[in-house]
């Protein structure tokens, strides 16, 4: 019967799907980061972040072809390398100029408003985004260029992790400890901290708070933008609803873990990322969002404030 | 808790420490105020808190503002800060208008006014040596803030000790006590503390009345409102009682601890 394994191909399977699990989870975190730092400072459930990483996508997909022309993994070394290093550099800077703009046009005049006008603007951008990426490429998905190799790594260990696996991670997890160490060691990440926990002492302390959340929408932005090159080169396809799904995880992710907490948010992604790879490979495909929503039914009713959310209760 | 301040021990006006230019307050005086509040209005949506409200500070006082609950007094030092907008009329701090050029709170800190505001607002999961570090985020004289560290770890011990803990699992004394000494860290020239004594046992708060004193002989002059009136005036230069948004009383601490008034609505006698 299709899907029973020998016990030792079970093992072997459970292993595969687990690596593949945290590799899927690691970019789902990075999205996360995003809506949980802006929570944490504004309250805000920011729509349009996952959106914001599809125009990222399409930004990353102009880069690759249009400077380089590089669109195959068997160019040039030096080509390549450069190609992903300049995706790599310049997204998150469009997409961290696109937040804050945002952030200043729409969200900064609505700063003593009702929250929920101001969630309601957060859906209309995220609509008005998911409109200029249609115009941008269309409604058919494009095809995102193939510049790492799928190569096996573990070739004769009977698992499977390829570069592509390699570059998530190498990626995804400097990215997280830099960040961490930012907003735990320096001066802005300390009144980042400062302002979410009380952002009137804050302004009290000299701390310029619209600064502050400038700063947390541009971080944020630029975590979106490196989220969106990976997923881009991993998943090689792009269209303008990927902001809409991948999104909804992320959320998914960084409430899991407890909204306003970053190593709430790694944790929520990564749990999401296994979960959902474990379900589809053990129960198929169609059953994998909805264990994953379960889940998340779950460690709500028991952990309203999500899996760290009550215990270190770290905002931003 | 014992008395961090041997020096500060009496609960008298000690000499030497400066005096208004003269003994009435209302009048003015030969010295500049280092802050001049004129006609104040201040409020909260359509309500007006503060109705043209006027005080000063002279260099080198404490002056206390006594009041019920409801009176205005935070919202006072709240505007004082920026953090109210003024409606109408003037504050004035070492000759520069806050209200006409428009200065937002974060530089009004700066320019040498920190606020130690009503019920602590202690950054709750920031230890207490970050809540110091984000009380000196104006500065950038590395040696000047390790100095000043290290006089308020003198002013108040329990601090050095609980350097590494979170401010929110501080007892209320000692987040007072961290709210003073987060204030300090921005090297003030004048201080504003909103009920300092609220919520504090006795002997605690004849500790931080000691290390307001303390402070102020230092140099630091001090504006602070307090519902404790018998505290605050005994250990004030000067007063104001006030009344729904309005002054109603002025005068030395010791006028106002014996005006019958003030004792009958303020002191219980």
């Amino acid at each position: 019967m299709e899907g029973w394994l020998a016990p030792t191909e079970l093992a072997g399977g459970f292993l595969q799907f687990l690596i593949l699990g945290l590799v899927i989870g690691s970019l789902y975190a990075l999205i996360a980061l995003g809506y949980t730092m802006v929570y944490g400072i504004i309250e805000l459930i920011n729509f349009a972040h996952g959106d914001l990483f599809m125009l990222g996508a399409f930004f990353a997909l102009g880069l690759a072809i249009w400077p380089m022309g590089v669109t195959t993994a068997e160019a040039p070394l030096p080509a390549l390398v450069a190609t992903v290093a300049l995706m790599l550099l310049l997204t998150p800077l469009f997409c961290a100029i696109v937040n804050v703009s945002v952030d200043r046009v729409v969200y900064r005049p609505l700063r003593n408003s009702p929250k929920l006008t101001v969630i309601v603007s957060a859906i209309g951008v995220s609509f008005i985004f998911m409109n200029i990426g249609l115009l941008w490429r269309g409604a058919t998905p494009v095809k995102f260029p193939d510049l790492i190799s799928d190569a096996n790594l573990l070739e004769g260990t009977g698992l499977r992790f390829t570069w592509k696996d390699l570059m998530v991670v190498a990626v995804t997890v400097p990215t997280m400890i830099a960040l961490t160490l930012f907003v735990r060691y320096t001066r802005l990440g300390k009144a980042m901290r400062a302002t979410a926990q009380n952002p009137v002492a804050a302004q009290l302390m000299g701390i310029n708070v619209n600064r502050v959340i400038a700063v947390t929408f541009a971080i944020g932005g630029a975590l979106a933008g490196v989220a969106s090159v990976i997923y881009g080169l991993y998943i090689k396809a792009v269209d303008y609803q990927m902001g809409f799904q991948n999104g909804l995880y992320a959320f998914t992710a960084a409430v899991l873990g407890g909204v306003g907490n970053i190593p709430g948010a790694v944790l929520g992604g990564l749990t999401i990322g296994v979960v959902g790879e474990l379900a589809k490979a053990y129960l198929g495909a169609k059953w994998s969002e909805a264990v994953i929503f379960g889940i998340l039914i779950v460690v709500l009713l028991f952990r309203p404030t999500g899996l760290l959310g009550a215990r270190t209760r770290e905002k931003v | 808790m014992t008395a961090a301040v041997p020096s500060a021990a009496s609960a008298e006006l000690s000499p030497g420490v400066p005096q208004p230019a003269t003994g009435d307050a209302t009048s003015p005086a030969t010295a500049s105020p280092l802050l001049l509040v004129e006609d104040l209005e201040a409020g909260y949506g359509p309500i007006n808190v503060l109705h043209r409200l006027s005080l000063t500070v002279y260099p080198g006082e404490i002056v206390a503002i006594i009041g019920a609950n409801g009176a205005g007094k935070t919202t006072t030092l709240l505007a004082i800060s920026g953090i109210v907008p003024a409606r109408a009329g003037r504050i004035v701090f070492q000759g520069r208008d806050l209200t006409a050029e428009g200065i937002p709170p974060h530089e009004i800190v700066r320019l040498g006014l920190a606020h130690a505001p009503e019920g602590r607002k202690i950054f709750p999961r920031l230890t207490v040596r970050e809540n110091l570090d984000m009380g000196a985020f104006t500065r950038n004289d590395p040696d000047g803030i390790a100095a000043d560290l290290e006089k308020v770890f003198t002013l108040f011990p329990i601090l050095r000790q609980r350097q590494q803990q979170p401010g929110g699992l501080l007892s209320g004394g000692e987040q007072q006590m961290l709210a003073i000494a987060r204030a300090l860290m921005a090297r003030p020239k004048l201080l504003l503390l909103d009920e300092p004594s609220l919520g504090l046992a006795p002997q605690i708060v004849v500790h931080i009345f000691q290390v307001i004193r303390e402070l102020n002989r230092q140099g630091v002059s001090v504006l602070l409102v307090e519902q404790n009136a018998r505290m605050a005036l005994k250990n004030a230069h000067r007063g104001y009682v006030l009344e729904t948004g309005r002054i109603t009383l002025s005068g030395t601490g010791q006028q106002l601890l014996h005006d019958p008034r003030v004792r009958a609505a303020y002191l219980g006698e």
